[in-house]
């Protein structure tokens, strides 16, 4: 099972941008291998924002944790 | 293929950078010239923009301007497509074709991926290039050719020779005036130009006004390493005035690639002060710092909303109202703890 830190800390690698911009992102959830996050601030209201981060930040988890399965965008 | 049709001065920018500027420079003093140019960098350097500009600065600039990638063709068609062939001369080859260098005559033909051409076509190449002439396949008779040779590579040549892999006397019969072309980490000033330009461009294209771009993301731009140079941050300038959907260009805007290629590269500088927004709603923002820390001391509490409330030195029915204003969910019974998840 996953723990909320090895998100977290993936996470926080494109943290520091988003919050100077005005945005975060949120993990609401990590079940099993699966996480769930959200995006509030600026970008939060943008399709293109949230397509870009849901593929950058899977990308990022799948890269980093080799069991991650499935992130959501809620 | 990506060869502009309308290739105008105009669309150059020449940016800040000493060494553009030197580049510059120099292609303005060598494109009166007939002698053949080199210009080595890696892909997405803008080799092609420095070709065409040479060809339209100079007096050859109303004959025809060719432009043919080596890299292209298979080690047989590298040659039908430079030279030509005679009708009957392979099966397929049902009619004349002029080749590349008849298709440029009097103007400027354009070798890219010079680096890519095998040995025994290089050979060809110097024959055709000390001659001014070319044999198409299957012919018999010389065509005089009068063109002017820019040839691009993204390898330096002068390695290849050593190596083995390219001709020396044909590299010495190129490599009259070499130009280089930087990669665009090494010229990071010009970023905000070309971000600047590219976004006013496709803007124009796309009937809409230019968006504005948040200081987060000049400063990702500025970090991020560019593999694909300037052809790289144009096509990310695209995506921008495609995608943008409130008018202005922040982080959610970038391509995951540059948003975390510029987040994980050392020695970074400090993130730049946030820009102060135009209007903002206090309202809205109010709301949002209270359910921010509603929201915190739910979770502090584990979803107990008493003791949220002494954490946040309010009433219990307070408490209630104020998460019922936000519209925050609480999904658990106060007394029993939210669902750990670790």
């Amino acid at each position: 099972m996953l723990s909320r830190e090895r998100v977290e800390s993936v996470l926080d690698r494109v943290r520091p941008m988003m919050q100077a911009d005005g945005g975060d992102i949120e993990l609401v959830e990590v079940s099993g291998n699966s996480a769930r996050i959200r995006l509030t601030g600026m970008c939060s209201g943008c399709p293109s924002a949230h397509m870009t981060l849901y593929m950058g930040v899977e990308m990022a988890l799948r890269e980093e944790i080799k069991e991650f399965e499935e992130l959501q965008v809620v | 293929m990506r060869i502009p049709t309308q290739f105008s001065i105009d669309q150059v920018v020449v940016g800040h950078s000493a060494r553009m500027r030197a580049i510059f420079d120099f292609v303005k003093v060598v494109s009166r010239s007939d002698s053949s140019v080199i210009i080595t960098g890696e892909s997405g350097t803008g080799k092609e923009v420095i070709a065409n500009m040479l060809h339209h600065q100079s007096a050859r600039r109303h004959q025809p301007f060719v432009a043919v990638s080596c890299a292209l063709f298979s080690e047989t068609l590298i040659e039908t497509e430079l030279f030509g062939h005679e009708r009957g001369a392979f099966t397929g080859a049902i009619k004349d074709k002029p080749g590349r260098f008849e298709l440029a005559q009097g103007g400027t033909l354009f070798l890219d991926d010079i680096d890519d051409v095998p040995l025994s076509m290089q050979v060809k190449l110097l024959r055709a290039l000390q001659n001014r002439e070319v044999e198409r396949v299957g012919g018999t008779r010389t065509i005089p050719v009068n063109v002017r040779i820019i040839t691009g590579t993204k390898r330096d040549l002068k390695q290849l020779v050593t190596e083995g892999k390219f001709r020396e006397d044909l590299y010495y019969r190129l490599n009259v005036l070499p130009i280089v072309l930087p990669p665009l980490r090494e010229r990071r000033e010009d970023i905000p130009v070309l971000i600047d330009h590219f976004l006013r461009r496709f803007s124009r294209d796309r009937g809409i006004d230019v968006p504005d771009i948040s200081p987060v993301v000049r400063h990702a731009f500025s970090r991020y390493r560019w593999p694909g140079n300037v052809r790289e941050l144009e096509n990310a300038c695209e995506r921008i005035v495609q995608t943008c959907t409130c008018g202005t260009v922040r982080v959610g805007c970038l391509a995951a690639s540059v948003l975390f290629g510029a987040t994980s590269l050392p020695d970074a500088p400090a993130l730049p002060a946030m820009e102060p927004p135009k209007s903002i709603s206090l309202d809205d923002r109010l709301k949002e710092v209270e359910s921010n820390l509603i929201g915190w001391a739910l979770k502090v509490a584990d979803g107990n909303k008493s003791k949220a409330a002494e954490l946040l030195n309010i009433k219990r029915s307070t408490l209630g109202d104020r998460i019922a204003r936000c519209g925050i969910a609480v999904q658990n019974d106060s007394s029993e703890p939210m669902q750990a998840s670790a």
